[in-house]
């Protein structure tokens, strides 16, 4: 797909740029079996059938089965699937709570991802010219913790924390005279408090992206940078921007579709709640489909979901082939 | 051209062929959803639609096989077997895990009894998610689960689908596992579908009804004593018998004084929270008190739950707030026993078999009153409450093979006797038959034992809806009425009734529970 030189000592975390470069092409090696002639086809192919097997088990037939449910009405508890035709899919334009939730959605994804991918690269620019940095390593491990948790421990652990009775914020807030913040039941607090959680968790990402973008410019171009004189801004914008530039979007693709996909944190911490305010639209889904279980409907606007995180993923690599054309 | 170019040139043209052929398989895909869904339609269409056995005629007695698997086990049918229960529970709950910590003993007596070897192992979900989790099984007429615990909202939904056998069958077989109650709330909540018909579907596991717990030693202590008669005028009460008859606004002032927010106290706790029943359990007595929440009969919810006296009680239950502290938006069960076990709150509105674990695992031993919930002003003038009923049935997998279902009996029949419901109620269980409620020393063999009886007694608790659609309707006034605890100043309380009867009435009569139409001016309320 790309033409853009992507580091292949990426087990190692860059160093910075006055580091030895590392990114030699090493010239590959035949394998022993090319080299000892011909094979058929089909042993390829047929290497490639247990994991079209899964593929197709657990992702193509579950698509296709969820997309033929979005045709008919059915609720788990109700009665049999009755054919409804696209009933489902015109009632999601009426839905004014699916809209409310799109609408939230939308603001939680555009400040999360924009959020993480500011704080992400500051970061990370900050490592990476910190080669020398005591502890650096340790500090990264630590910083990539918050990642690496899974979100329903991370979101118990955060209800806890902002607990209005228990909670440490509330706590060292009450030290200093202030009045106890019911961050998560006061509907002004509780989108913030959420967006912060996912902040927390997914900076280190951003982090990591960045580090892994900029690991990929070579040292060559770097140097050259450096004789030419070129000032940071120079040095980011004709250097380390176009050779980053994939590893960095792709960073933002996937925090993308991953924040429109929240649903976990929301459900440890919120609801939901209070009333709505925090209900995204993956979490609304997933009301839908396992509270109420309203398979019909869901499945409708699963179907939607998908094609807008396949939209998402297009318009991306549109823009990063347009750029790359140009 | 550069080689780079022409390769871009490749590329693109390459991916412009693939969004065509993607196109392609896309619309292949819609089509084959499409005729799938008509395969699932029509492998599903067999399995009785709504209204399943509840239909049925009545099981003749008379005509049922010695060897039927609802009689249970008998001598020589069971012998030599070994069978593997599955129970599905609720999670964090001891009480309905007592079945299956209980189960050795069963076994022992099974093996005994009949000669069969059993075993048992459990599915567990918290409330909110029990039922979702055994539907998709039920569904597809699976029998992992033999015997589970029903909430009694989801009473309706089970018989509807015929994914359970009817109650009502097995007493005519077992006369002798039809037990007398305690009230006809027992039957009324935990075993009867549809409301009113008669037909009883669970079989009842653990009842529970409402109450308060304050801290007695708070109420006992002398500074407060004196303290509050400056400040009131009148003696603070300590006893069961003082506290029984007042009403919620009496119970304010005592709210009031223990509120002392700069110690770290409040006045008490009630449950406002958006997850499954806790803001509809704790606010329904208030609303109990000027009528019911919907019509049984006609299915009409608009002209009931949105009455003007209903939107005066929710807004009184959410001016309690004031006393609570912050956050109370959030409260169900555990938090509430958080709240009360942390000494940050002087009582606590809470579920009485909860008392379980509302002493912080002795912390507050001796220290905890537990009375019925508070009393109101009913229109006619008298003083009275009721309150809503919790607690759930069991009830027998349809699906259950012979030998299952032969054991499912048998295990009813060892539940229900007096050995192993002595064990169960050491387990923390509490009886629900009329003659262990009334046995002698059953009040005072729990600190809230009494408040329990209380409550359960005829007319003081009243469940709400045992429909299919709960989950629709629960979800619709959970979020609104939470909606409006979070910011009572953003919304008018009619309003909010006013949204939820609407949006509760439209799925009744999308479900045909209703043919009662939404009157024009409501159609299209929305709370934002």
């Amino acid at each position: 797909m790309t033409t853009t030189p992507i580091s292949t000592s990426d087990t190692e975390l860059p160093a910075g740029p006055g580091a030895t470069a590392s990114n030699k092409t090493k010239s590959p090696k035949k394998s022993k079996s090319s080299a000892s002639g011909h094979r058929s086809p089909w042993f390829g192919r047929s290497l490639l059938a247990p994991v079209l097997a899964f593929f197709i088990a657990l992702n193509v037939i579950p698509t296709v089965w969820m997309i033929g449910l979005g045709f008919y009405k059915y609720t788990l508890n109700l009665g049999d699937p009755r054919y409804v035709g696209t009933d489902n899919f015109t009632d999601i334009f009426t839905d004014q709570e699916l809209w409310g939730a799109f609408s939230r959605t939308l603001i939680f994804m555009v400040s999360a991802v924009g959020i993480e991918v500011s704080l992400g690269a500051a970061i990370g620019f900050l490592f990476w010219g910190s080669s020398k940095m005591p502890g650096r390593r340790l500090a990264l491990t630590l910083m990539f913790a918050p990642m690496v948790m899974a979100p329903i421990a991370s979101g118990q652990f955060w209800k806890l924390i902002y607990e209005p009775s228990f909670g440490v914020i509330n706590d060292l807030l009450g030290k200093v005279g202030v009045d106890p913040i019911s961050f998560l039941t006061d509907p002004d607090w509780a989108f913030r408090a959420v967006l912060f959680v996912d902040v927390w968790m997914w900076t280190p990402f951003m982090i990591l992206m960045t580090l892994a973008a900029l690991g990929s410019v070579p040292s060559a171009e770097l140097e050259a940078a450096e004789i030419d004189r070129l000032n940071s801004f120079e040095r980011i914008r004709y250097v380390i921007w176009p050779n980053g530039k994939f590893i960095l979007m792709l960073g933002v693709l996937l925090r993308t579709i991953d924040a429109f996909k929240t649903t976990d944190l929301v459900q440890t911490m919120t609801e939901g709640g209070p009333g709505d305010s925090t209900e995204f639209v993956g979490f609304a889904l997933f009301r839908q489909a396992f509270n109420s279980l309203n398979l019909g409907y869901s499945s409708a606007v699963a179907l939607v979901l998908l094609i807008i995180a396949i939209a998402f993923t297009s318009i991306y690599l549109y823009v990063l082939n347009l750029s790359r054309s140009k | 051209m550069t080689a780079t170019e022409n390769e871009a040139t490749t590329e693109e043209s390459n991916e412009t062929l693939v969004s065509r052929r993607s196109l392609f398989r896309g619309g292949l895909g819609l089509g084959a959803g499409v005729a799938l869904g008509g395969v699932l339609a029509a492998c599903s269409s067999g399995d009785g639609s709504a209204g399943g056995s509840n239909g049925d005629d009545p099981i003749d007695v008379d005509n049922v096989d010695a060897e039927d698997p609802l009689r249970g086990s008998n001598e020589t049918n069971m012998q030599g077997k070994t069978v593997e229960m599955g129970f599905a529970v609720l999670a964090g709950w001891p009480p309905s895990q007592a079945a299956v910590e209980l189960y050795p003993e069963f076994a022992k007596y099974a093996k005994e009894k009949f000669g069969y070897t059993t075993t048992v192992k459990k599915t567990e979900a918290g409330f909110d998610k029990l039922f979702q989790q055994l539907a998709p099984g039920l569904s597809s007429g699976s029998q992992e689960n033999n015997i589970m615990i029903s909430d009694s909202q989801w009473l309706g939904a089970f018989a509807e689908r015929d994914w359970i056998v009817r109650a009502e069958d097995v007493y005519a077989i077992n006369p002798d596992l039809d037990l007398d109650p305690y009230s006809s709330l027992v039957r009324k909540t935990y075993q009867e579908y549809p409301d009113g018909s008669g037909t009883r579907w669970g079989f009842p596991q653990m009842p529970d009804t409402q109450g308060l717990f304050m801290r007695l030693d708070m109420l006992e202590d002398e500074a407060n004593q004196t303290a509050f008669e400056e400040q009131y005028g009148k003696k603070l009460p300590t006893t069961y018998e003082e506290f029984e008859p007042m009403t919620m606004v009496e119970y304010e002032e005592i709210f009031e004084f223990f509120n002392r927010p700069e110690e770290g106290m409040h006045g008490t706790a009630m449950m406002y929270g958006k997850d499954y029943d806790s803001f509809s359990c704790a606010y329904h007595p208030y609303a109990y008190t000027t009528g019911d929440i919907w019509n049984p009969e006609t299915g009409e919810v608009i002209g009931f739950l949105n009455t003007d006296d209903h939107a005066t009680a929710l807004e009184y239950f959410v001016s309690l707030q004031k006393y609570q502290p912050p956050g109370s938006e959030a409260n169900g069960i555990g938090t509430m026993i958080d709240l009360f076990t942390e000494e940050k709150v002087f009582s606590a509105m809470q579920w009485l078999a909860v008392g379980l674990a509302m002493d912080g695992d002795g912390k507050l031993e001796g220290k905890i009153l537990a009375v019925p919930h508070p009393k109101f002003e009913f229109p006619d003038g008298s003083i009275d409450v009721i309150g809503a009923m919790g607690g759930q049935p069991w009830v027998i997998n349809k699906f259950n093979d012979d030998d299952h279902m032969r054991v499912a009996i048998d295990f009813l029949r060892w539940w229900y006797s007096d050995d192993a419901q002595a064990k169960f109620e050491d387990a923390g269980g509490l009886p629900w038959t009329a003659d262990k409620v009334n046995a002698e020393g059953f009040e005072d063999s729990k600190y809230y034992a009494r408040a329990f009886k209380e409550m359960l007694g005829e007319d003081k608790s009243r469940d709400f809806w045992h429909l299919p659609q709960y989950a629709e309707l629960l979800a619709i006034q959970q979020e609104a009425y939470n909606k409006y605890a979070a910011d009572p100043d953003a919304f008018d309380p009619k309003r909010v009734l006013d949204f939820i009867a609407v949006k509760q009435q439209e799925i009744l009569l999308d479900n045909g529970v209703t043919d009662v139409a939404i009157p024009d001016e409501l159609k299209d309320i929305t709370l934002e």
